[in-house]
């Protein structure tokens, strides 16, 4: 499953949740890191020793729940965003939960975001008490969300409540600078395929092929006419796959 | 959709939508347009983008000096949103042999006849014009600075959209799979949405314009014949004409948006309805634009793609009514050209049809000239 969704099942996550009684007991991270790759900056960045330096570097992450004490560095070091703080201790009803963070803008302290779970479903509004940036080198930052007790094990993903779509600024296609609203003028227009938009606007025709544009411009098809995106007719997929020069073709360099 | 229609004109591509608007524009009421897929998917959609008038023979180079005066005004006659992006860059056809040379004086004989100023002039007057032009064993070239490129989705864009204010319906997505007649005389197009029911039925289907005729048992002389082309990514302006050289089978143009496009003609073509891309084209394209061309090598190529050419046995257009089936018109075996003669192509159909005065013969497009006595071959097709 998680080869092919990105969601661990829930067997996966059983083999890393806590118990109960050590989650009431403090921070501790949850490594949720289930597939064997050559991968090890949370062993370097454990000083509690609680996460055991790896025979291979290909095998997954051991830690040692007793010695973890939440400090949250390997959290911060993980280059897969696979590890979270949980804090069940924060109070009778709430938890906290330590959630790496790459993108712009950045939340603020007190301002209440969208909880994901893992497969990115919405679970509730939920207030950021705390965010604490990695540093010069480490651009990833921590957001502390205050959960109810019920989410401590499910709320793993956020996303900002401001960040509602402008079409006007929103470009789709990025080699032709084409905006969301350019293609849905088109589509009320008429342009009733991919194909149609394409030459109406070049949209998909520069160096990419549409490999940015394609899909995004098949969503907004797919809600237009309320048909599911799998029903969108796909353009035809054309050679070259990445520019090449002439002069190469011509087998002179 | 509709059940009945005064006109019913199968195909969206360039020749389509024009007899569309030009018979609209006349008064004529109640015309659908049947496409298969959208409008300008087929040839019209692939081709080369370029409008030349220097043709070798006549019925060619009138049709194509009387349309670039359309292209000229199209976005105010059809009072475009957009822009057909029409730019007379004009057109450079390079001679590296003789032969090649000889047939250019002639051809250039026949525009001079017709009032087309097209100048024969020296490699070095060539190279003044597109400085990058490989001058190694070049004779002489002529040009044509009113010839140049247009947009073939916008053009057809803004035929349609002419023709759809004057009331013409458009079927996409819809195919054609039967002509009804009785007793010589079309009474009826069948589709996959229904039939229409119709005495006039324009068959302007570029390639497949054979295999509408065959619904109502006639062989027209056309065959299919794959070219191919492609785009290079977008660059500052620096060709302005569309430079071809007969010799290496070369077409190659800089579009007003900035990328080049190109295509060979491959004389070991089979004669079907293939359409994929080869690997073989792009590498026989790269060797004789960077001959040609050898700036050009340092551009890096997007996309490539594939056309069919209707051809027909002159490779001149065929405009006549279908024998065997009374009210049936054919628009077709353009020849790899139909783009760039289609504002034309249209006007004389349409008057023909409409019983109007032709401004030129439309006999000499007809199929009488395949049953006998010696054909005017064009000498100048990619």
């Amino acid at each position: 499953m998680l080869n092919k969704t990105g969601v661990p099942t829930l067997e996966d996550i059983q083999t890393v949740s806590p118990s109960e009684e050590r989650l009431k007991k403090g921070p501790v991270a949850i490594i949720e890191c289930f597939q064997e790759i050559p991968c090890n900056p949370c062993t370097e960045a454990c000083k509690q020793g609680a996460i055991r330096p790896m025979e291979d570097i290909n095998n997954l992450p051991k830690l040692d729940l007793d010695k973890c004490n939440g400090c949250g560095v390997c959290l911060s070091r993980c280059p897969g965003l696979a590890i979270f703080i949980v804090d069940a201790s924060y109070s009778d009803t709430e938890a906290i939960v330590r959630i790496p963070y790459e993108y712009y803008p950045v939340p603020q302290v007190g301002e209440k975001v969208v909880g994901l779970n893992r497969a990115g479903d919405e679970l509730g509004t939920f207030e950021v008490s705390k965010v604490q940036s990695g540093g010069q080198k480490n651009k990833t930052y921590t957001i502390w969300l205050i959960v109810p007790q019920s989410l401590a094990m499910e709320v793993r993903g956020l996303r900002l409540r401001s960040t509602e779509i402008q079409p006007k600024e929103t470009i789709v296609c990025r080699c032709e600078d084409i905006t969301l609203g350019e293609i849905q003028a088109l589509i009320k227009e008429g342009y009733s395929t991919i194909d149609e938009i394409k030459r109406a606007a070049r949209a998909g025709m520069g160096p990419c092929q549409g490999r940015t544009c394609r899909m995004l411009i098949a969503q907004e098809l797919a809600k237009f006419y309320s048909i599911p995106v799998g029903e969108v007719l796909m353009p035809t997929f054309r050679p070259t796959v990445k520019p090449v020069k002439l002069g190469t073709y011509a087998g002179g360099e | 959709m509709q059940k009945s229609a005064n006109v019913v004109i199968i195909g969206g591509g360039i020749t389509g939508c024009a007899v569309a608007y030009e018979m609209a524009v006349r008064g004529v009421k109640d015309i659908v347009v049947i496409e298969k897929q959208y409008l300008s998917s087929g040839a019209t959609g692939r081709c080369g983008a370029g409008v030349r008038q220097q043709w070798g023979t006549e019925t060619n180079a009138i049709l194509a000096r009387d349309s670039v005066k359309r292209f000229e005004g199209m976005n105010e006659e059809l009072e475009y949103d957009r822009d057909i992006e029409f730019k007379q860059g004009g057109y450079l056809m390079v001679s590296y042999t003789e032969k090649e040379w000889d047939q250019y004086k002639k051809n250039v004989a026949v525009q001079h006849n017709l009032g087309i100023p097209t100048k024969m002039i020296t490699p070095l007057e060539a190279q003044a014009i597109v400085p990058h032009l490989n001058l190694n064993g070049l004779i002489g070239a002529t040009f044509c600075q009113s010839d140049g490129h247009a947009n073939p989705f916008h053009v057809v864009d803004a035929y349609y959209k002419a023709a759809r204010r004057l009331g013409v319906k458009f079927e996409t997505y819809t195919s054609v799979t039967g002509i009804t007649l009785e007793k010589g005389k079309v009474t009826a197009v069948q589709t996959s949405k229904g039939d229409i029911a119709t005495s006039t039925v324009i068959n302007a289907c570029g390639y497949a314009a054979g295999t509408i005729c065959k619904m109502v048992g006639f062989e027209l002389p056309l065959y299919p014949q794959r070219h191919q082309a492609l785009v290079t990514e977008p660059v500052e302006p620096c060709q302005g004409p569309m430079v071809i050289s007969l010799h290496h089978r070369l077409y190659c143009q800089q579009t007003p948006h900035g990328s080049f496009i190109m295509g060979v003609g491959d004389p070991n073509e089979p004669k079907d309805f293939n359409i994929n891309s080869s690997w073989e084209f792009l590498e026989d394209v790269s060797r004789q634009a960077t001959t040609v061309l050898p700036l050009l090598k340092n551009l890096r190529v997007v996309r490539q793609w594939s056309g069919l050419y209707d051809m027909s046995p002159d490779a001149n257009p065929i405009l006549d009514e279908v024998p065997g089936a009374q009210g049936m018109w054919v628009a077709a075996g353009f020849s790899g050209h139909g783009f760039m003669v289609g504002p034309q192509t249209a006007v004389l159909l349409t008057q023909k049809i409409l019983g109007q005065q032709c401004f030129m013969p439309i006999e000499r497009f007809g199929l009488a000239r395949f049953l006998g006595g010696e054909l005017d071959l064009e000498s100048a097709v990619v």
